[in-house]
């Protein structure tokens, strides 16, 4: 493998292991039509780990984070080069099912989305797609999933009222629950704290924190704090001038990116000196 | 809200860079209080230790509101964090100061011979010019100067040893008693001095976010 020019990785990361990986890009560049927005991302995602993607506004980190479960494939005239594996199988291979690969690597957005139905139904919606009928299996499966999401002790006694009718944050976790009913392997997190109260904020970062075991977590902020808190890895995306593609200037333990930073570029974002 | 926060720690580093100014000098009266004999100058050092122990004190407060109220990250982190180190050292380094002023009015009224005073008083130069090139190191940021300090620190240790091979040398009962109270202001100093070289390795961490330990003193 060769390292990407523009990507400074830090010395101490742990030795990789084919296991310890979840997802792994080489190379990637990705075009919105004639517009090359990002260029040469070599990540490695690791498993029972939180990876936090930071940078400026059009640093193109959701646009990387889309990248991984196909959602870019709506955009007409989009386009992805390089390689990304999802254990080892690639994410742009034929014969791989977009809806397959969704289900598997669940996608969380900054805007809570329930749909329009009850709690209860938001959550058993997946299972049922997949063919779980009995209702004490879905029964089972929506209180494990609000569980999982810390919010199963706030909604156990309102599972018929519609989920639009919850605060916010609780939409959020809603959310976090429906993708959770179908067990996904990944986790994807597009600033799912930044329209939300503190209090579910909090709540959101403890479940991060007690899902990454069994479920990989990427997830893209803003709030640096949030990253330092959340992350185990964090890398720092930058697109130095407008017009030009973005790439990972470096990634690294967040530990390590947020005391000693080996780019200057990075140093100068996470201190606040950018621009 | 940022500018703030710039300007705080521009004035912290600047307040530490005071009090390493603020050590030397007691450091400096402690010795020449030693030489001299001069109580009226020791006093003066043992006095002025309270003050050098609130500015220490201070900083500390002020960088542990910095870091809970403005998260301070990467370099801006290292700072805040080895200026409170720097400040435990100096805290000590004025205690040890404080040590050979008492030294002085222990020996108050006698005196010895004078090679144990060029000693110590050779031992004071060195000192100075290893607290005068911390200051700096840390005033400029120069890592290349906090990674010499080791360097400059190595004769002193060496002087410390020669002045036990001169107190072997000494026979009277009287002389020795007071020749232990010089032995130990020639230890204080050392111990100063090498105190200004954990400074040297806090400010070559916070200038390059690598750990390295400094090899060499004793």
């Amino acid at each position: 493998m060769t390292p990407v020019q523009a990507t400074s990785f830090h010395h101490n990361l742990p030795h990789s292991e084919p296991g310890d990986v979840k997802i792994s890009v080489r190379g990637l560049n990705f075009w919105y039509s004639d517009f090359n927005a990002l260029t040469g991302i070599s990540v490695e995602i690791r498993k029972k780990a939180v990876t936090a993607f930071i940078g400026p506004s059009g640093c193109g980190k959701s646009t990387f984070l889309r990248c991984m479960n196909r959602m870019n494939d709506l955009i007409p005239g989009t386009r992805v080069e390089g390689t990304m594996l999802l254990d080892g199988a690639d994410i742009y291979g034929q014969g791989v099912d977009p809806v397959d690969l969704r289900r598997r690597v669940g996608m969380i957005f900054q805007q809570p989305n329930p749909f329009p139905q009850s709690i209860y139904d938001n959550v058993a919606y997946g299972p049922r797609l997949q063919g779980v009928k009995k209702k004490s299996d879905l029964d089972g499966l929506v209180e494990e999933s609000l569980k999982r999401a810390n919010l199963w002790k706030e909604v156990k006694d309102i599972l018929g009222r519609g989920g639009l009718t919850l605060s916010g944050g609780q939409q959020q976790r809603l959310c976090i629950a429906r993708v959770l009913a179908v067990e996904p392997e990944v986790l994807l997190m597009d600033e799912p704290c930044s329209a939300i109260d503190p209090t579910s904020v909090q709540k959101i970062e403890d479940l991060m924190a007690e899902l990454k075991d069994t479920v990989t977590i990427v997830i893209v902020t803003h709030n640096m704090q949030q990253a330092a808190r959340v992350s185990d890895y964090t890398a720092f995306f930058l697109q130095e001038l407008a017009g030009e593609p973005a790439a990972m200037v470096e990634f690294g333990r967040t530990s390590d990116i947020f005391t000693s930073p080996t780019d200057k570029r990075t140093e100068d974002y996470i201190t606040g000196r950018f621009g | 809200m940022r500018e703030q926060f710039y300007q705080e720690l521009t004035d912290l580093h600047a307040e530490v860079v005071d009090i390493v100014v603020a050590v030397t000098a007691t450091t400096r009266s402690s010795v020449t209080s030693l030489i001299t004999g001069d109580v009226d100058l020791a006093v003066t050092v043992i006095d002025g230790d309270d003050v050098i122990d609130e500015r220490c004190l201070a900083v500390e407060e002020r960088v542990l509101e910095t870091i809970a109220t403005q998260f301070p990250v990467a370099r801006d982190l290292r700072l805040l964090q080895s200026l409170v180190f720097i400040v435990m050292h100096l805290e000590r380094m004025a205690d040890l100061a404080v040590n050979i002023a008492k030294a002085t009015r222990r020996t108050a009224g006698r005196r010895g011979p004078q090679t144990l005073y060029d000693l110590i008083q050779a031992q004071g130069n060195l000192v100075y010019r290893v607290l005068d090139a911390t200051r700096e190191a840390l005033e400029t940021r120069d890592l290349e100067l906090a990674r010499k300090l080791p360097e400059l620190d190595e004769p002193i240790d060496h002087l410390y040893k020669q002045f036990f091979r001169e107190l072997a040398r000494l026979q009277e009962e009287e002389e020795i008693e007071w020749a232990s109270s010089m032995v130990l202001a020639s230890r204080y100093l050392e111990r100063i001095a090498d105190n200004a070289v954990d400074i040297g390795e806090r400010i070559a961490y916070l200038i390059t976010g690598e750990r390295e330990r400094a090899t060499g003193g004793v």
